[in-house]
């Protein structure tokens, strides 16, 4: 009697059960919650200390955001990085999702020879570190190498070269198309699954009903895809948020020109590390990770309150 | 091999009770068929005989040793799944050796035991292949040689040949059969295809809704249903059910007329009854007659020699009654049709049979 | 009537976007065997017999310890796959094949660094990295990228699990296996396929991290390789050759394991992505 109410397991002992469980679940909660959860934590508890310059800490309430939001040699920086944040984030929108979608949307077409190869390489970029890609395109744009101008000159637009990333009004959106570029690749395939996942006979009815290859893709298939339009859209949100390694790849942890490319996670980086400029400082780094977390999280409950609910999810 | 013995045997899930106080003795190499409607507790009753499911109640004896709280493994029985549950990453030799191994036994022993099984079920040329590779008919006499292998108390089979195709299930059945007495296994089967059970079983268990309703010989579940529910559920096309009241002459259908059935002793006029009659017990009739009812065809089934005409009574009741031969009966033809007086069956209000 | 976009326009789409992916790759790994003049005065050509020159490599094999790191990343990933793989898979089967009174929490409370990234908790890694003294070790690396990479792991392979069939554990439990062998020797072989998935999923993000290496392990010879790379560019910027090379050795290992695998790894990634 006793042992059906922990387990459903006939003729296994309580104890044995319990020893079950934390065989099969220790290692990872302990793991999980010591290098992840812990952390998380931690962090937001540190943001409310204030780290002096003896090393130890101090309570501080939430003075660190008052800081960092009103205090001008902090609040400038904060603003300037969430605002070029917010930049980085519409580029990846209005530029590398509907380019996914397009190139999924080729993709899945039927009939559609070297699908495989085309797929292939496109994804190439993806697979690439940052760190790398960084530098390639570093190499390209530079003035000194002459490759961008090169291609310009080809043909005859020549003279709109300038050292994009060099001057403070194009560096960011230089920046931004660059992890477009590389990371294309991740809404085509996720969209393109679910371009595959759509019966064929759905397309066929709708041929049938007199659409043509246009019309089925937008009134038949673009609609049955949205929850994962959607997806893409909370990925790219909360990957852009917690961008660093192209930045600092390319712009170092200074993100120059003059702070023009500065994200959310190089002003963390060098917050907490400091630089040439001022010193590290691990509480004022934990409220802005305290920051970055708060502006995830309202994108991601945004998404499951007002996206994800009203989304209609269709099965096949 | 061994009894089983199950008494009180109580389960539910939260406040819904699945088994209600199972009573149930499966001799020493019996074969024991439970069927029932979805839903009935067949499955729950194996499941809990095989310790796959915890019970809330009630006592499980095998070969004489209560079982309630051991596993599955510790009770020496031998389960065929549905879905034959055949572990897909091992060829079948490994398959039907795979519990021997983790009991410990030699591995000559496996493989003399994995051997014999595999001549009883001329499963040798296959020893090597994986399950995928395997057809349906060939995974299902895997299935039974794992049972086999493991020499248990009791055999337990879930549903076995409902993922068959109709040939396959016929030649199966005679080999569960044909194993039942080669092994003179005791044998739990559970199924809800009423040809396999009466084919198949020493006694029928037939479930509903938790609770035996008649557990008996397959013949006297034919002939004797102890309720309507049995009654409907035992025979295909089911039973012809008419609803009516007891008068002195026998039953009064209503517009259906009068029927000179046969009452036991004791009845009192106006007590409301239920008069079955099978298919296969009723007949065309010329005319009138003491035990005939007037009727009109809405369809004629023929299926060869036999076949099934669909009849409506006057009160809207349809009826089904077999036919043979070319009666040359078509839809819309006004008939009557003679009802068998030995296989009139009685029931009460209460759905019990009466007399 | 049907009228489709021309296929021609499909081709050219396709085609143009491929070279736009394509020609950047390709532009450094054909230009790090050019002597340097050709580098500057033909970029667009490949390496003929008057321009070929590896002196780019000579360079970065002697200057550096690339090999050294390569071997660092192929341990830390392989170690994050694998203990990634093992405690998720194990976690998976828990929650999702026993019932106990907090089991929906477990599984919520495990989702949680699905969405929240971990990065965001570098300050106080830092500081426990520090006390359990492991500074500059690659188990440091190991065990954060385990921690990150396991709520997606469970989640990926709880639906799998879900998905064997009831009757295949019952039937091993009727032939007497424990609960330890039901996972070791039933479960485990059977969920393969969605291991491998969840290995691209943590192979790619693992081997191109450049912030926990950055954070965690920046020096001493326990660089990874994607960290080195960024370390060498950095003493090397004005070496156009020795940049090139560097970065080539970077990128084509990745992209031949890439191209020999691709296939399974697309199927990794379509059959994970929208579950």
């Amino acid at each position: 009697m006793a042992q059906q109410q922990h387990s459903g397991l006939v003729g296994l002992p309580q104890g044995a059960y319990l020893r079950l469980l934390l065989f099969f679940l220790g290692p990872a909660v302990i793991v999980y919650t010591l290098f992840s959860i812990y952390p998380l934590l931690a962090t937001i508890l540190n943001s409310l200390y204030s780290h002096q310059k003896d090393g130890s800490y101090v309570w501080n309430g939430l003075g660190n955001f008052h800081t960092l939001l009103f205090d001008h040699t902090w609040s400038h920086p904060f603003w300037n990085a969430l605002k070029n944040n917010f930049i980085f984030f519409l580029i990846h929108m209005c530029v590398q999702n509907p380019i996914g979608l397009l190139l999924a949307a080729l993709l899945s077409l039927p009939r559609l020879r070297f699908r495989a190869t085309y797929r292939t390489l496109i994804f190439m970029p993806t697979m690439l570190s940052v760190v790398v890609i960084g530098f390639v395109w570093q190499l390209i744009l530079s003035p000194l190498w002459g490759i961008a101008k090169m291609f310009l000159g080809f043909f005859g637009l020549g003279f709109l070269f300038a050292p994009w990333l060099g001057v403070e009004s194009s560096a960011l959106v230089t920046v931004s198309l660059i992890s477009v570029w590389q990371f294309v690749g991740i809404p085509m395939i996720l969209i393109y699954t679910a371009l595959l996942a759509i019966p064929d006979e759905l397309i066929d009815a709708a041929t049938v009903d007199g659409l043509n290859q246009f019309q089925a893709f937008v009134w038949v298939k673009l609609p049955l895809i949205w929850p994962t339009i959607g997806l893409v859209s909370i990925l790219t949100f909360v990957n852009n948020f917690n961008a660093f390694d192209l930045i600092y790849a390319m712009k170092g942890a200074l993100a120059g020109p003059n702070f023009s490319t500065d994200i959310m996670g190089t002003l963390f980086y060098r917050t907490f590390f400091g630089n040439q400029l001022q010193l590290g400082d691990p509480s004022m780094g934990s409220a802005i990770a305290t920051m970055m977390l708060l502006v995830i999280l309202i994108g991601v409950m945004a998404y499951l309150f007002l996206v994800q609910r009203r989304i209609q999810r269709y099965s096949f | 091999m061994a009894e089983v013995l199950i008494e009180n045997l109580k389960k539910s899930f939260g406040s819904v009770e699945v088994l209600k106080d199972i009573d149930l003795t499966v001799e020493d190499g019996g074969f024991v068929v439970l069927v029932g409607p979805s839903g009935c507790g067949k499955s729950t009753l194996l499941r809990a005989i095989a310790g796959l499911e915890p019970v809330s109640g009630g006592t499980i004896t095998i070969g004489g040793r209560k079982v309630n709280d051991l596993a599955p493994a510790q009770r020496e029985i031998a389960m065929v799944f549905q879905s034959y549950a055949l572990y897909p990453h091992m060829d079948v030799a490994a398959n039907m050796g795979f519990g021997l191994k983790f009991a410990g036994t030699p591995k000559a022993e496996i493989e003399a035991r994995v051997a014999e099984a595999a001549r009883i079920l001329q499963l040798e040329p296959l020893l090597k292949r994986r399950p995928r590779e395997l057809s349906g008919g060939q995974r299902q006499r895997v299935a039974i040689g794992r049972a086999i292998v493991r020499k248990p108390q009791v055999f337990l089979f879930d549903e076995p040949l409902s993922n068959l195709d109709a040939a396959l299930r016929i030649n199966t059945r005679v080999e569960i059969a044909r194993l039942h007495k080669l092994l003179a296994a005791t044998i739990v089967y559970v199924t809800h295809d009423q040809v396999e059970a009466m084919t198949l079983a020493d006694k029928i268990v037939v479930m509903n809704q938790g609770r035996i309703e008649q557990q008996g010989k397959p013949l006297d579940l034919y002939y004797r249903p102890a309720n309507l529910f049995v009654a409907g559920f035992i025979g295909s096309p089911a039973m012809n059910f008419l609803k009516g009241q007891v008068v002195a002459a026998g039953v009064d259908l209503g517009v259906d007329g009068r029927l000179a059935v046969p009452l036991p002793q004791g009845m009192a006029a106006g007590t409301p009854v239920t008069l079955g009659i099978r298919p296969e017990h009723m007949r065309i009739a010329a005319g009138e007659g003491a035990l005939h009812l007037a009727a009109t065809v809405e369809l004629v089934e023929r299926l060869g020699e036999t076949g099934f005409a669909h009849l409506r009574l006057a009160s809207g009741t349809v009826a089904i009654a077999e036919i043979r031969g070319d009666t040359g009966l078509k839809t819309g033809d006004r008939t009557h049709v003679a009802l068998d007086a030995a296989h009139l069956h009685l029931f009460g209000a209460d759905g019990r049979r009466l007399g | 009537m049907r009228k489709p976009l021309s296929a021609f326009a499909v081709h050219a789409i396709l085609g143009l976007y491929t070279l736009l992916a394509l020609f950047p790759i390709v532009l450094v790994v054909m230009n790090s065997f050019k002597a340097k003049r050709a580098i500057f005065n033909t970029p667009l050509q490949p390496p003929g017999p008057s321009t070929f020159d590896p002196v780019g490599y000579t360079r970065v094999f002697d200057d550096s310890s690339l090999p050294l790191y390569y071997l660092n990343s192929i341990t830390v990933t392989v170690g994050t796959i694998f203990f990634t793989l093992l405690f998720g898979a194990m976690a998976a089967w828990a929650l999702t094949e026993y019932k106990f009174r907090f089991n929906t929490l477990l599984a919520l409370f495990l989702s949680i660094g699905i969405m929240v990234p971990i990065r965001l908790g570098s300050v106080s890694i830092i500081q426990l990295v520090a006390e359990l003294n492991l500074i500059n070790t690659l188990t440091a690396l190991i065990l954060v990228y385990t921690a990150q990479n396991l709520p997606l792991a469970i989640f990926i392979l709880s639906e799998f699990i879900a998905q064997i069939p009831k009757d295949l554990r019952e039937a091993a439990r009727c032939d007497g296996l424990s609960e330890y062998n039901i996972f070791f020797h039933i479960i485990l072989p059977l969920i393969r396929p969605a291991m491998a998935t969840v290995a691209v999923f943590t192979m790619i993000p693992v081997w191109n991290d450049l912030w926990f290496p950055l954070l965690l392990a920046p020096a001493g010879g326990k660089q990874t390789i994607t960290l080195g790379v960024q370390q060498f560019l950095g003493q090397y910027i004005t070496d156009w050759n020795a940049v090139l090379a560097a970065l080539s050795t970077a990128i084509v290992p990745v992209l031949l394991l890439y191209v020999i695998f691709s296939r399974q790894l697309i199927r990794g990634l379509t059959s994970g992505a929208v579950k």
